[in-house]
Formats: C-alpha cells, structure tokens, sequence
C-alpha cells in the first residue's frame, strides 16, 4: 500500500544522486538505503521532463520507505509507502 | 563477467530505433563492451555496415534480426556462423517474400527449414511464450516451447528483460520458473531501442509516425529504460538472475560469424564446348575489333591482349561476357543501349559494342576502369531506352532465374521537409503550421534546419523558427535527420547472383516494383556481389521515337551512329545556346559555358561536360582551360613529359585519366599504382598521408631525371585537381547521345521536339518551355484534334501536334478507347465521339475546354451541347435509346478563337501555352525587357524582367556562400538570374516561394555569347504590379 503525496522537499545530497537527507513538512528524514531507482516517461510533446524516481528507507521517528522524485531540477516526496 | 547485449534495434528497424548504429557503437566502446548485437526488425539492412564498424572499433559483431512470426509474435535469431547468416538471409526472404501487401511473416515450417546455424532467443514481451504466460495459458506455452526446442534444441533461450519501473516486470519470475520447468536456458537482454535514455522521446516519435497516430494516442506500456545499460547495470538489475547474466557471454562467444567480403561473386556464364570464359571473350572480343578497325594496328591488338589477361587475372570474364550477352540481346531487338561511366575506357567493351565511343581515338585509359590493384568490382553501367529496359530486365530474370536475381534495394531517409510533415503530424500540429514551416525549404537536411533558419534569407525572416513554443518540435526533427523510412528499388541496379540469391542477400519487396535486396548498392558491393546498372534513359527513347518519325515523315533513314560529328550548322546552334531539350547541354550552366568555350568540335562537347561539374567550377578550372582554347594565354608545361598527357587540354588538368597519365609519365609509377594514387587524393587523408603520397611521387620523379621543385608543384596541382577532374570515357560517352540530340534537333525540329515532348518527364524543362523552344526554332504547334492527335505529340506536315495524353486527367483507358474507335472511322461530331466511346465525363469536358473538338463548333456552344447529351447517354442507358440515335448532329460552327477563359484551360489543363502567353500583356510594357532580346544587350546594361520560374538551383560555391540561380521564361525566351547573397537578404520571402517574379538588375557576359542577368532586385510578380 501507498500514499500519494507529491509535495515539495529539500533534499542533501553528498554526491549527483546520493541522497542523505531530505525534509519534508519541516522534519529532517535521515536515508538510511537508496534501494531502488527508475525513470517514467513523461509528457515531453508538452515539454514535460522525464521524472526520475528513487526508493529510499529513511529514519524520522521510525524508519519508513520513501518514493521520491526528481523533476528537471526539483525534488517532491512522490508516495509513502506502509 | 561481462554482460553483452544481444537484442539491440538500430535505425534499420525503420522507425522504431532511435540510434544510429555509430552512436551505439560509440556508446558501446565508451562501456568497453567486447561484443555488441544487432537485431532489426524483420531486417538486416544495417547488419553489413554494423558488422564492418564493428570490427574496426575492435567489437565482436553479433547479426541478428528480431522476426514477426505468424501470430504477430516476435522472435529474436543471432548467426553463429556463415551457415546461420545464409539461413538468416533466407528466412527473412520467404517472410517479405509470402507476404507482399502486409507484414513479413515467418512460419514455424520456415524455422525448421533454415533453423542450423541460428541461436532463438524468446523475443520481447512479444514472444510467443511471453504472451501466453502473460496470458495465463502455461498450457499452451508448454506446447510452444517443445516446438521452439524441437528447432533449435540446447540454442533455443527464454529472453528475460526487465525495465526498471515502480511495477517490475510481474511475469520474470514466471517466465523464469517455466523456463527451468521446461529445461530451457534464460538469457537477460535489454531490448534495446536507443544508446541513451533520453532518446527514448525519438523512439516515440517514430512510431508515432509509424502508426500514423498522434504520439499522445501510442499504444503499449511506456518506457525509456530500452537504452543500452552498462554491464554493471545490467548485473544489478539481473542480480537475481546470475545465470541469464552469464548466458549473454555463453551466447556471444558461439556467435562467431566471419562473412568473407568483397570478393567477387557472380554467375559462371553458360559457354558454348570447348571454350573457357576467357578464350571465349578473347574470341569476341579480337573478332568485334576487326569490325571497329581496319587495319588493326600491332599497338590496339597490344592493349587488347593486356585488357583481356587483366580482366582474366581479376576474375571478371563471365562478367564481361554476362553484360555482353545483354547488350547484344537487346541490340539485336533494336533496344537502344550503350554503357556509361568508366567502362567506356576499355578496348574490350569497345570491340563488344557494349560502347560505342572509340577508346583509342578519344586517348581513354583502361587502368581508370580497372586494374589489378582496384580492390572494387569493376562496374559496367548500361543506358537503355526507357520504353524497353523492362524488356532487358525481363530477359536477365529468363536467363539467370528469379531466384537470383533482383533489384538493388535503396534506403530512403529523413530530409527537413520530410521529418517537419511526419514529425509535425505525429504531434498533432496544425496543418497550417506545418505548411509555414516547409514552406521556402529547398533541399536541406534536417539536422542543419535551424542553422539555415539563421541565414537563409527566404527562412530567416519567417517567425516560424523562432517560436519559442516550436523549439523543441524543430530539435526533434533533427534528431530524425537521415533515419531511413522505407526502402524502394534503385533506379537501375540489377543483382546477379552466383546461386540462389537469397543465401547471401535478404530480399523483401518494396512498396512499389520488382524485389530488391535489403542491402543498398554500398553493402552489396562489400558483400562483393556484381551489380549491374541498367538504367532508363529517356534521351535514347527520344532518338528512337525521333529517328522513325524522320522515316515516317522524309522517308529518310537516319543512322545516328553514323552522323557527320563536325556540323558546322549544328555547333553554331550548341555556341548560340539554343540546347533546350538536348541531352546534358540544356543546364544555364552548361548554356553557358557554350557562350563562353563557344565549342567547334567533338571534343569541345567532351570537354564541356566534364568542366559543367561541381568541383572542377570550384576550383576553377574553367578559368583556366579557357584563355587557352581561345589562345589568350600561352599553352606551357612545367616538363616537357607532360605534354603527352596534358596536351589534348592545353597543358590543363581536366580528366581523371590524365592525373593517372600524369602520376604515370612524371612519377614513374605504372597505371594501376596512379589509379590508386588518384583515389587516394580523392579522399580525406591525413596530412602524414598526405607528406607521404608527396614523397613517393616527388621520389619516383627524381628518378625520372625531374626536379624536385618541378615534382612539387606538379604534386600540388595533381593534389588540387584530382578530386574534381571528370572521368573523360564518361562525358565521351555523354558527349556522344549530346551531338546525336543536338544533330537531330537541329536537322528535325519538329521530329525532335514531338519525341522530347512525348517523353515527359525528362530533362530539365516544362512541356511549355520546351513548346516556346520548339516555335522559337521555327515548329508550328497545333492544338488537340480529336481525329488528329495521338497518345503521343505527333509530326503533321512539319508541325507538332499536341498529344491527347498531354490533357490533364486523361486516363490510359480514354486513350485506348478512343484510338481503337477511330480505327473504325473519325468523329463526326460531340454527339458521336460519346456515342462510340466510353470516355468519361470530367475527360471528354476536358477535351472540349482544350479544343480537341475545335473542328465541331466553339467551345462553348460545345460545352452546353455536352451536358444535354450527357444527360441524354445517361437516360439512354436507363432505357431511352432512341434519344441518342435520333437526335439530330448540330450544324458545325466556324473555329471560334480562343478567349481568355479558353487559354487559362490550355495552361491549366494542357501545361502549354498554346495561343498566347499569360504574360503577353505584360512584357509589352515598354519598361520590361523581353527575354529574347537579352543576347543582344550589352554588358552592365540595365533591365527588368518579368515572368514564371522554371527552377531554382543552389550549387555549391568555392567559398561557401550560396548564390541562387533562377531559371525564368516569358514566352518569348528564357533568362538566366543570379542572385548573390545581399539582394537574397532583401528578397528572402519571394525566394523559393513566388511562381512569377519581377527581376531588376544587370547584364552580365562570362563569355562572347554567354548572357545572364545579375539580380539587385526580385519581387513577386502580383507584389510588383500592385504597387
């Protein structure tokens, strides 16, 4: 199960993609993995840019799977997942 | 462990891969891959070139194809050997070949058929066994995959592909279990479609276009992981699956395919007993030069003999023999053909009659045709008479069996017209946008649209290109620049092969014609096959069509071949410029260059050909060899053994013969060595290849007791004309059909003229320009009679009447129709030319609106007798007979003159001007200068023209910038414009665009009777006179 979220964070990263951190509703979320990655394709004839998506565990007050997703140069918390 | 992909498309898998095949090569390179697949659909069009680029860059080629299977489902084959390719080859034949007008098909009867030598991969989610597991129904997929293992046993794989996506591949683990249920190894592919991911956009577009439908309208599961993954990638993803990981390597260190190219292959030819092909051709070949000669000299029996042995030590006599039998077939059906190119420097294919330019008396060298050294197949291209060489095709299938022979396929590819329609259409823009955005586009790649946006004049100022919003549409058109869309049969290109073809070449059948290979004429030539390039001629018709209308008409017999070639009459027309409709003489450019050689001689045609070209105008040989042919500058040669190479052109470099003379006499090098010399220099080399050539040529000049200075600046010229010099046996054997045209158009007008005009399209001109041409030489032009005219332009006491199958909308059936039923009789009237044909309405309106039924009554009074009687054959069919066969037939009216509605139908419906020009009453304005009288003003004189565009040209310039020339008539003659780069600024939007122009500018004279005229003004036409 998962829920749709899709609100802005602010990500740390250390590397291109290595994310450490990110905050979300003003609470830091420590990565503890990155575990999976892909790309979905988008709406380019609109001018939409492709997506990249990275599945992560990250530590708040438990630790808990995260999809994030990064667009052109933006980062969004895309689902929560049980 | 190193993962190799094994199911990669390229842009061979004609709009559903979005890579060239250098960019995933690049790509695998940059990865360090030791071995790379291709596997197109249905296709090996790219695999040879794949395969060679493959192993220059030090990559293991694997070929393949990914076939469609009954059922739609996909398979993916790899060769692992010759035997696999050849089995290859002729699997994707049968499936092209049993299914003409749909999808290629192969059975599961093929794959038994051509199964050795192949590895069966299951193919994407596509695949018969993927499908039905997908499905649900193991049952059936047990079944299949007994028959798939009953084919290729331990060669046949289940393909295991994962696209990285939120929802993984749901059936991998199930397609995984079954295939270890079943025994039957895994493999990990990719499915590759593009080398990076981003492409995956161009992929999109291309099936878009391939599925004519919207891009946002795509059917199937997206995604943009078909990229080719690194290995560590790859070993990631399949980390769960090390076994079909390590397969990838299993699979390519099997495939092992060493395709043995360019050696020669072509058919033994059939020999009568006791004969060798060789002691066969040299018996033809010394009987047909006692026909040619007499005597025959020590020194011609000499060369002879040496192009015999070279031909015999290269391995080509049956070919020669094979070419010979065809020219003499149709030769002896009258079927006019000769051969062209460089062939034509050879004594053999003189004494054969395959040429019939004299390689002696022209001084063509056969060392330029071939040599032991030329690493290519020699190359004997055939010119025929349109009309027939399907009569000559016809015979070559006959006697060497379809099976081996077929056409030489040729790939067509995206141009920036093309990619901005298809494109444009696929994202669903707006007509009206697309129309704007080709609109001025001349002929331009697709990747170089938004530069020329920048600097073209007619594109630079259209807003289009730089609507923020078409930014990306234009960058997605150039990223499908040169991406083939279908292949179709080159224009003359026959395959011969020394068996069954389809072992060597997959054949497929194009969209229109006879089969072709799907390799183009490049491949074929690396695969070492001999083409033969029988190529339609439409001049050769035309001297045909012209010589039996002379017997008809003067009761004359014309033997061409046989014409005086120094008729005074008939070089004073060439000088004039008066060469439209000529064969090779009727370009402004080569117009021109007549005014400015001013030529008296064969050899003048000769020279004139070969000057008329690119490279040598770039670099400016004609300004050299000029001044010397009319004695204004000193002939001299900077060594006295020059002169026997370079006299006949004035101590000018003008052949490609001559640069092998030259290298021969100079350097001391034999011909074969100069031949490859002139190549070298023909092609980009490096500058130590350059310092080298330099050496070897100025060492071997030393040893001829040259200087080394003299050896230098000889090297340099050498080096600054080799690439542009013309191959001399070619423009002789152009110059030859030129005199014939030039001859028969001067001594026959009329004759001449009907057979141009009976043969479009050809050449450079409209029928109407070619009408006014034809009137200016003095011909009279009829209109359509009904009871006069033909399917053809025809000859009528000197005059040229026009032809009913010039009328537009004319259908083969109408022509037939009424031909047949004249036989019976002429036209009485209207009403019984309907009565006894079956012509259709819009057709017989037509007619009246030309004028063919003149001899009845006016057009109008005809007009309405038409719809009454129509409407009558119309009841009469329903019953009402009688109303046809007893109405009365109209008394015949006088011949009414046209009026203007009647001339606007003649252009319209005949493309000829017939009564008057539309710009009659326009060039009368005392302030416009007609086109006839441009010769006979001076230079610098002032003018202005007006009149319609036959044709816009762009060659290419020695320093790059573009100068457009116009091709104008006005009916009392043509003009030649140039229009250089700052009048194109100010004019960008008439260029290009405008059918009628209003040309300002000057009188220019290159030569004493070479007149253009220099632009510093071009308008629309309807822009100037509203004003």
């Amino acid at each position: 199960m998962s829920k749709l979220i899709n609100e802005p964070i602010t990500v740390h990263l250390i590397k291109d993609l290595q994310i450490t951190a990110f905050i979300w509703r003003k609470r830091l979320y420590r990565v503890t993995e990155a575990f999976d990655w892909w790309r979905e394709p988008s709406e380019w004839w609109e001018g939409d840019a492709i997506p990249l998506f990275i599945r992560v565990n990250a530590k708040n007050a438990s630790i808990g799977t995260y999809e994030l997703c990064k667009l052109d140069d933006k980062w969004f918390l895309s689902r929560v997942l049980d | 462990m190193s993962f190799v992909h094994l199911h990669v498309h390229s842009q061979y898998s004609f709009l559903d891969g979005a890579s060239s095949i250098d960019k995933l090569l690049q790509k695998a390179v940059v990865l360090d891959m030791p071995a790379l697949a291709i596997t197109d659909h249905n296709r090996l069009t790219g695999a040879i070139r794949f395969y060679v680029k493959a192993k220059a860059l030090g990559i293991k080629p694997i070929v393949g194809a990914e076939i469609d299977l009954e059922g739609g489902y996909h398979l993916t084959l790899l060769c692992k050997n010759v035997e696999g390719y050849s089995n290859l080859c002729q699997l994707l034949t049968k499936a092209h070949l049993s299914n003409r007008n749909s999808k290629p098909r192969a059975t599961k009867e093929m794959l038994q058929e051509h199964n050795k030598g192949l590895i069966a991969l299951s193919g994407c989610a596509k695949g018969e066994i993927p499908t039905l597991i997908s499905k649900g129904d193991t049952k059936k997929a047990h079944i299949v995959a007994s028959e798939y293992k009953d084919i290729f046993g331990s060669d046949f794989h289940i393909e295991l592909i994962r696209y990285r996506s939120r929802e993984w591949n749901p059936i991998l683990h199930t397609l995984s279990s079954f295939a270890s249920e079943e025994g039957i190894p895994t493999v990990a592919t990719n499915n590759v479609h593009y080398a990076e991911y981003e492409d995956y956009k161009v992929k999109e577009l291309l099936n878009a276009i391939q599925q004519n439908t919207p891009v946002y309208n795509l059917r199937g599961n997206r995604t943009a992981d078909q990229y080719l993954k690194p290995s560590k990638e790859m070993e990631r993803l399949f980390r769960d699956f090390k076994h079909a990981l390590r397969a990838t390597e299993e699979i390519a260190a099997k495939c092992n395919l060493e395709l043995e190219l360019n050696k020669p292959r072509f058919p033994k030819f059939q020999l009568p007993t006791n004969e060798t092909d060789f002691s066969y051709l040299s018996k033809l070949a010394n009987s047909g030069l006692f026909k040619k000669y007499n005597p025959v000299s020590t020194q011609i029996t000499k060369r002879l003999g040496y192009e015999l042995e070279t031909i015999k030590k290269l391995g080509f006599c049956s070919y020669f023999l094979a070419v010979w039998d065809i020219v003499r077939w149709a030769q002896k059906r009258n079927i006019r053909c000769q051969a062209r190119g460089s062939a034509v420097d050879s004594l053999v294919v003189y004494a054969l009659d395959i040429s019939n330019v004299d390689p002696i008396e022209y001084n063509l060298l056969f060392e330029r045709f071939m040599h032991p050294l030329r690493k290519e197949p020699p190359d004997i291209d055939i010119d025929i008479d349109r009309r027939r060489r399907d009569e000559v095709r016809d015979y070559i299938y006959e006697k060497y069996g379809s099976e081996n022979v077929a056409c030489v396929g040729t790939i067509n590819t995206y141009m920036a017209r093309g990619a901005i329609r298809d494109a444009g259409k696929a994202l669903g823009l707006p007509q009206a946008v697309i129309e704007e955005s080709v609109k001025g586009i001349h002929w331009l790649s697709a990747s170089k649209l938004m530069d020329a946006a920048d600097k073209l004049p007619e594109l630079k100022n259209n807003p289009i290109y730089r609507q923020s919003e078409l930014k990306q549409f234009f960058a997605l058109c150039a990223s499908i620049d040169r991406f083939p869309k279908h292949m179709s049969v080159h224009l003359g290109g026959l395959l011969i092969g020394d068996g069954k073809l389809s072992k060597l070449v997959p054949l497929e059948w194009p969209s229109g014609g006879d089969i072709i290979s799907q390799y183009d004429k490049d491949d074929i030539e690396r695969l070492g096959i001999v083409k033969l390039d029988l190529l339609s001629l439409p001049t050769l018709t035309v001297i045909e069509d012209t010589i039996k209308s002379i017997k008809r008409g003067h009761g004359i017999d014309v033997d061409i071949d046989r014409i005086p070639r120094d008729d005074p009459e008939v070089f004073a027309m060439l000088r004039d410029g008066k060469t439209l409709g000529t064969f090779q003489l009727e370009s402004p450019a080569q117009r021109e260059m007549a005014g400015r050689l001013l030529p008296d001689s064969f050899e003048d045609i000769i020279a004139s050909i070969s000057l008329v070209r690119p490279g040598p105008l770039k670099s400016n040989m004609d300004k050299l060899y000029l001044p010397r042919r009319h004695g204004t500058r000193s002939v001299a040669y900077l060594h006295p053994s020059l002169k026997n190479a370079l006299e006949e052109t004035l101590g000018v470099i003008l052949y490609q013969e001559q640069v092998l003379k030259v290298a021969h006499d100079l350097a001391g090098m034999t011909y074969a060595q100069a031949d490859g010399f002139r190549r070298a220099m023909t092609h980009d080399r490096t500058k130590e290849e350059m310092e080298n050539m330099r050496g070897s040529f100025i060492e071997g000049a030393l040893k001829n007791k040259v200087s080394k200075s003299i050896a230098s600046e000889v090297f340099e010229q050498l080096s600054a004309f080799a690439a542009y010099g013309f191959c001399k046996a070619h423009a002789a054997a152009y110059a030859n059909v030129s005199y014939q045209t030039l001859w028969l158009k001067y001594h026959y007008p009329a004759e001449f003229f009907a057979a141009v005009l009976s043969n479009q399209p050809m050449g450079y001109y409209p029928p109407r320009v070619l009408v006014a041409e034809a009137k200016r030489s003095g011909v009279t032009i009829l209109p359509p009679d009904i009871n006069r005219s033909f399917d053809f332009f025809s000859v009528e006491n000197g005059a040229i009447r026009i032809s009913l199958a010039q009328i537009k909308g004319m259908s083969e059936g109408a022509l037939i129709s009424i031909q047949a039923t004249k036989k019976n009789g002429d036209f009485t009237s209207l009403r019984d030319f309907m009565s006894r044909t079956e012509v259709s309405r819009p057709i017989t309106e037509n007619l009246i609106r030309v004028g063919a039924f003149d001899r009845f009554g006016s057009r109008n009074h005809l007009l309405m007798q038409f719809s009454d009687i129509f409407t009558n054959k119309q009841r009469s069919m329903k019953g009402a007979k009688q109303l046809l066969e007893h109405d009365e037939p109209e008394a015949n009216s006088p011949f009414e003159q046209p009026n203007a509605e009647a001339r606007i139908a003649e252009r319209d419906l005949l493309s000829i001007d017939l009564s008057s020009h539309p710009l009659d009453h326009y060039i009368n304005d005392r302030d416009i200068t007609q086109m006839k009288d441009l010769p006979s003003l001076k230079i610098g004189a002032k003018i202005k023209l007006v009149g319609g565009v036959i044709r816009y040209q762009t060659p290419p310039t020695r320093n790059g910038n573009r100068v457009v020339y116009i091709i104008m008539e006005d009916g009392t003659g043509i003009a030649d414009v140039t229009v250089f780069n700052n009048v194109q600024e100010a004019c960008g939007e008439v260029l290009f665009r405008e059918p009628w122009l209003v040309v300002t500018g000057k009188i220019q004279k290159r030569g004493p009777k070479a007149t253009s005229v220099i632009a510093e003004s071009v308008r629309g036409f309807g822009q100037h006179f509203h004003k």
